[in-house]
């Protein structure tokens, strides 16, 4: 007893305790839940070519603004804006492809719209991220105020200048530039290959039915990666989790709270104009009502991943699972057409609280039950 | 007599009309304890404050080995050697052990990447060297009891070269077990001799089992000073209880 400290009464786990312990656990789980419930309730079709392309299509775009919302939550932070800015970045890419670029600059190119785009969002972001800092307030109140704002100008934009609310009927600039085709083009093409090469996806004719997978899925890969890797094991990620965790014990220790928040606000806005670049250059389209809801679903995914809304807490794997089980339930109706669509919603619905509620338990154990 | 390290002159603090330290006298050795005594409003926060850089002084001299200094902010005054573990002791719970020991100080690989191996390795050693074998430091500091969050402060604050260690009420909230260790590691970081600690205490016991030398602050000032051994416990509890007499006490009391 004499030579017996604190710190052995915290009992030694074995591999697998610590597995199951993991805050990835539960949307994993879930994920395979639905995986094979999808798979037997179509009788495969959501997996064969065309439906793990179109699958992994919606996936890797709840997954790339659920990174961006994810990670901001973890410093403490929320932002409603996401939607909207998606609508915005959109519309001033397809704007500038259809009417030139702004002050007489000429033609646009894909690569001359998406960057200015980019500028704005960006700064938008810094702006958003500026404002929540400075004035204090509850970043829920300053971005849904952004969420109005950044919408009603998308429709007053589109209507000035368009004369219409919606863009149609843009040229194919994949066909014609690489900076297009890397956003909005087919990737993993050896994928498919392969699968054709092996005796499977074959349309009706027997030739190779799917050429590749959206762009997306390859930029949801790199975002997540390189949020994955940041959070994990460098420095500003250290930052990030000690913001969100107790901001004035961070500041205590030097770090610089509010240039981590700002960072963050422009990194959803980046992982916004993805999300509408992928879109505009795939569909070669765009609309006033793009991203519509967007911010919702993006905090949802990253709380069914996992993330505290409290913030300090949050793992990127969590909200890629996240983002499988909510995209595969979002498309499902697709597949089995028997049922309602709305019952996605009530899905979500329930899940998102059922997740709220194991977070807390997450939480409560970590911090020994306080 | 050995030179103090860090001496207070005549610091007065006043906020507008408010005077909260009206000429505080104050010499701090390495090695040595220095108990600093008071009631609730005497001023040992704003002290500890101004000490830390929080507060700047109104009037008055702060010298580090004899040289005058002017902290403008919580940094200069670390960078100075200045160490304060506040009651809160600004950590993050959910966070672990090692990512909180070097919050804000990261040590960085190329590309920023942190090294953690090494990391852990530095945050178990450290404190180790203050008197806990905390044998995963991936753990949260969550799970870690009051007085491992003590230690873990003040082996932190030592790390990133406090050679003033400021305790502020270190063992206020903790149950009898704890409040002897953290006792234990306050004895631990004196013996390595090259520290002062300032140890800020309404707990007589506690401060006269590890203090060295005493400060009693009432009402802004210095009401008393001195060596443990020229302080005797009658005279102890006098200037503990703002310097009014026991027997005065009893006879109010009793008047009641």
């Amino acid at each position: 007893m004499a030579n017996q400290n604190e710190a052995d009464r915290l009992q030694q786990e074995t591999a697998f305790q610590k597995l199951i312990r993991r805050p990835e656990i539960g949307s994993f789980v879930v994920m395979i839940i639905i995986i094979v419930a999808l798979a037997i309730a179509s009788e495969g079709k959501s997996f064969n070519a065309l439906g793990l392309k179109n699958n992994i299509a919606i996936i890797a775009q709840y997954g790339i603004i659920a990174t961006g919302a994810a990670v901001l939550m973890i410093s403490g932070e929320f932002d409603l804006s996401i939607g909207s800015m998606i609508g915005f970045a959109g519309m001033s890419m397809a704007m500038m492809l259809k009417w030139g670029l702004p002050f007489g600059l000429g033609e646009a190119t894909p690569f001359t719209a998406f960057i200015i785009t980019l500028a704005m969002t960006l700064a938008l972001g810094w702006v958003i991220g500026t404002v929540v800092v400075r004035s204090g307030l509850s970043s829920f109140i300053v971005t849904l105020a952004f969420l109005f704002f950044l919408r009603g100008v998308t429709e007053v934009s589109f209507r000035l200048i368009n004369k219409s609310t919606q863009i149609s009927g843009l040229p194919d600039y994949k066909e014609t530039s690489w900076f297009a085709d890397i956003l909005g083009g087919d990737v993993f093409g050896w994928f498919y290959d392969l699968w054709f090469m092996l005796g499977g996806n074959l349309n009706r004719r027997g030739e190779q039915w799917v050429e590749g997978f959206d762009a997306r899925f390859l930029w949801w890969l790199v975002i997540a990666g390189i949020a994955y890797f940041i959070l994990s094991r460098t420095q500003i990620g250290n930052w990030i989790y000690a913001t969100g965790d107790n901001k004035e014990a961070a500041r205590a220790n030097g770090v610089p709270v509010n240039r981590v928040k700002i960072g963050l606000f422009m990194f959803t806005a980046f992982c916004a104009t993805m999300f509408a670049a992928c879109q505009v250059f795939d569909t070669n389209t765009s609309d006033a009502a793009k991203g519509n809801l967007m911010e919702l679903f993006a905090i949802a995914i990253a709380v069914v991943g996992g993330t505290l809304m409290t913030g300090g807490f949050g793992s990127v794997i969590g909200v890629v699972f996240g983002a499988i089980t909510v995209g595969l339930v979002a498309n499902a109706v697709f597949f089995i057409p028997a049922i309602d669509g709305a019952w996605f919603r009530v899905f979500l619905g329930g899940i998102l609280l059922a997740a709220v509620f194991a977070n807390e338990r997450i939480r409560k154990r970590i911090t020994g039950g306080i | 007599m050995a030179e103090p390290y860090l001496k207070v002159e005549k610091l007065v603090k006043r906020f507008g009309p408010f005077t909260a330290l009206g000429g505080v006298d104050l010499e701090v050795y390495p090695g040595e304890v220095h108990a600093l005594l008071g009631d609730n409003g005497a001023g040992k926060s704003t002290l500890i404050k101004t000490l830390a850089g929080v507060h700047q002084p109104t009037e008055g001299n702060i010298l580090i080995e004899g040289k005058p200094v002017n902290f403008r902010s919580p940094r200069d005054a670390s960078d100075a050697g200045i160490g304060t573990v506040y009651q809160d002791l600004a950590l993050n719970q959910l966070m672990s052990v090692t990512r909180n020991f070097f919050m804000g100080r990261e040590l960085k690989g190329p590309l920023g990447t942190l090294r953690m191996d090494e990391m852990n390795q530095i945050a178990h050693d450290e404190m180790l060297k203050i008197g806990i074998d905390f044998s995963d430091p991936t753990q949260a500091v969550g799970t870690m009891s009051g007085g491992q969050r003590q230690t873990l402060a003040i082996a932190r604050a030592i790390h990133f070269g406090a050679k003033v260690l400021i305790l502020d009420e270190p063992t206020s909230a903790l149950g009898q077990k704890q409040q002897m260790g953290v006792l234990k590691t306050i004895k631990r970081v004196r013996a390595r001799g090259d520290i002062a600690i300032i140890f800020i205490t309404h707990n007589e016991i506690h401060s006269r089992l590890v203090g060295d030398r005493f400060t009693f602050l009432a009402l802004g000032k210095v009401i008393g000073a001195g060596k443990a051994a020229e302080i005797g416990d009658e005279e102890m509890r006098r200037l503990m209880s703002g310097g009014a007499e026991m027997g005065d006490l009893e006879q109010e009391l009793a008047a009641i």
